[in-house]
């Protein structure tokens, strides 16, 4: 183990990180991914729980996309459907 | 072992700090335009959804992530502004040469995926690897976040 550190910490100035930590960090990963949440034995590879990641991040981003548009759409709006949003709506100023 | 003791850190802030942030932003959207509405819808979208992003990075603590740097140092970009950031003490390196990045190399499987997700993380393109997924743990966290805050708003005008 130690002769791995030192020679990865030739290279730079900042600490290494171990092998331990990465699988720390993995399963870290997959506790905040609800797909993988819910089969919560470690039999989940690294690079499964990494490709996770990323289908979930692009999910993230298509809801912020998906709700961007709708409050837009009802920002901009003038009917006033209920006393919440003409409320919500004045703080807002629109 | 002294060397791996760097406490990995992926607190994140209560929604709250992220409702007010992004009410901030979104009131300031209007103050910013009063008189002449946006005619485009795009360009309403466009602004909600920068104001979105903005305001979860600040939310996250600004400039003390390397995601949310990233994300504000783009978006102050597009508005031709420069961002200031405090010097850290850390050396930060814009560019990752590809020397370091190729001698940090965990199973090649494993850097595929890395590769994509990098390409997903603001800023993820100058991380190594295990600071990419603590990144990734963080920005995960805050993106789940804004989305709740942004329901809720979207519930509140929606008609009952």
């Amino acid at each position: 183990m130690s002769s791995r550190r030192s020679s990865r910490s030739r290279q730079s100035g900042s600490s290494r990180i171990s092998d331990d930590q990465i699988s720390d960090l993995v399963s870290k990963l997959q506790h905040l991914i609800p797909e993988l949440r819910r089969r919560r034995s470690d039999k989940v590879s690294a690079s499964k729980v990494l490709q996770e990641t990323c289908n979930y991040i692009r999910n993230l981003h298509r809801e912020v996309d998906d709700l961007s548009d709708r409050l837009s759409e009802l920002l901009a709006s003038t009917d006033d459907n209920s006393a919440e949003a003409a409320i919500i709506r004045s703080l807002l100023n629109y | 072992m002294a060397s791996a003791d760097k406490l990995i850190n992926t607190y994140v802030p209560e929604k709250d700090v992220f409702a007010l942030h992004f009410l901030q932003s979104l009131s300031n959207l209007r103050t910013q335009n009063p008189l002449n509405s946006p005619d485009k819808s795009i360009d309403r979208v466009r602004k909600i959804k920068k104001a979105a992003y903005v305001s979860m990075a600040r939310a996250a603590g600004g400039t003390s992530r390397l995601w949310s740097r990233a994300l504000l140092r783009r978006a102050a970009k597009d508005d031709n502004k420069s961002v200031r950031f405090s010097r850290r003490k850390r050396k930060v390196t814009w560019k990752i040469s590809s020397k370091r990045k190729r001698s940090n190399q965990r199973a090649p499987v494993v850097e595929e995926a890395a590769e994509r997700l990098r390409n997903l993380v603001p800023g993820g393109g100058g991380m190594e690897t295990s600071k990419l997924m603590e990144e990734t743990a963080h920005y995960i966290k805050c993106l789940s976040m804004q989305v709740k805050v942004m329901q809720c708003l979207v519930d509140g005008l929606s008609p009952k």
